[in-house]
């Protein structure tokens, strides 16, 4: 199965890129983007980081094996249900 | 294969007991090899060993349905694994214990360990002290957990980590470190690119290094001192 690497462009510049070295192995793009889009919105309910200022600023910068970019995933595009946080 | 020895044990449960105390569990201690990710406690399964680390540390993990586990706290040579079910009277553990970092141990029975406890107040009242300082530090656990962002909880969980080990790198993968902390894989990534970045730690694949203990535990702050206070010496 194809792994993808999800990195975290939280700002601009070479330090406002977590890189992902671990990846997530999924069978194809359509589950690349639905994966990604539901880490985002755990992240943004859950997770609470000093160095986030504003999660609509942050982005998906998701690469393949070969290093080769696949997509961005603003986190913009996750939809919030009311509640939460 | 020799008997374990008081003067040479580095546990320090071990070392704390009286002679007589030692005494009385030193014929059932076994000397065991452990690995990492090995199981000591499996939950919800009768208790059947108890472990006295002399080197590496386990993580003690809970888990609810659907989701994955988060670590509760961390038992190195300070302490005991299955202490705390064993001696409050429980024959098993809703909580999951394995080894995050590979080392040896002394084990011993539970039926033996039992004997002695009824045998010897005296031993039972050392290990109640442990399972009160475990308990501390769970409570305590929550209080950062509810409190402080996902960078102090990296800088106090490398910090217990350190306390327990015998080197400065610290074998994980963010995989593993999000698990410990609750949180998404990225979230740990960003976490440890943070504390890279005030040069603290260095990351590389699969590892950590301490660089800087003295600036972690600024970092932590309150979220790490407390329960440090209430480990025996």
């Amino acid at each position: 199965m194809p792994r993808y690497f999800l990195s975290l462009r939280h700002r601009p510049g070479v330090n406002g890129l977590a890189v992902d070295h671990e990846g997530d192995e999924l069978t194809d793009e359509t589950l690349v983007r639905a994966h990604a889009l539901h880490v985002a919105r755990q992240m943004i309910t859950q997770d609470r980081l000093a160095i986030i200022r504003d999660w609509k600023e942050c982005s998906f910068e998701i690469t393949d094996e070969a290093g080769q970019h696949v997509m961005t995933v603003p986190f913009t595009e996750v939809v919030l249900n009311e509640g939460d946080g | 294969m020799s008997q374990p020895q008081q003067s040479t044990v580095r546990n320090r449960l071990l070392k704390a007991l009286s002679r007589d105390d030692f005494a009385l569990l030193q014929p059932h201690l076994e000397l065991i090899s452990t690995e990492l990710k090995q199981t000591l406690i499996a939950p919800n399964e009768p208790v059947r060993q108890l472990f006295f680390p002399e080197s590496g540390y386990c993580s003690l993990a809970t888990q609810a349905s659907g989701t994955g586990k988060v670590e509760a706290g961390i038992i190195g040579r300070e302490g005991g694994i299955g202490a705390t079910p064993v001696l409050l009277g429980a024959d098993r553990t809703p909580h999951h214990c394995f080894i995050q970092a590979a080392g040896e141990m002394l084990a011993i029975d539970t039926p033996a360990m039992c004997a002695a406890f009824d045998r010897s107040p005296s031993l039972r009242k050392v290990l109640l002290r442990f399972v009160q300082v475990q308990f501390v530090e769970a409570v305590h656990t929550a209080f950062v957990n509810a409190r402080y962002q996902t960078e102090v909880r990296l800088a106090r969980w490398i910090l217990m980590s350190h306390d327990r080990g015998d080197s400065d790198e610290l074998a994980m993968t963010h995989d593993f470190v999000s698990m410990m902390l609750g949180v998404q894989r990225t979230s740990a990534t960003i976490a440890i690119q943070a504390l890279e970045g005030n040069r603290l730690i260095k990351a590389q694949r699969g590892r950590l290094t301490v660089l800087d203990r003295k600036g972690l535990e600024a970092l932590a702050d309150d979220s790490y001192g407390m329960p440090r206070l209430s480990m025996p010496a």
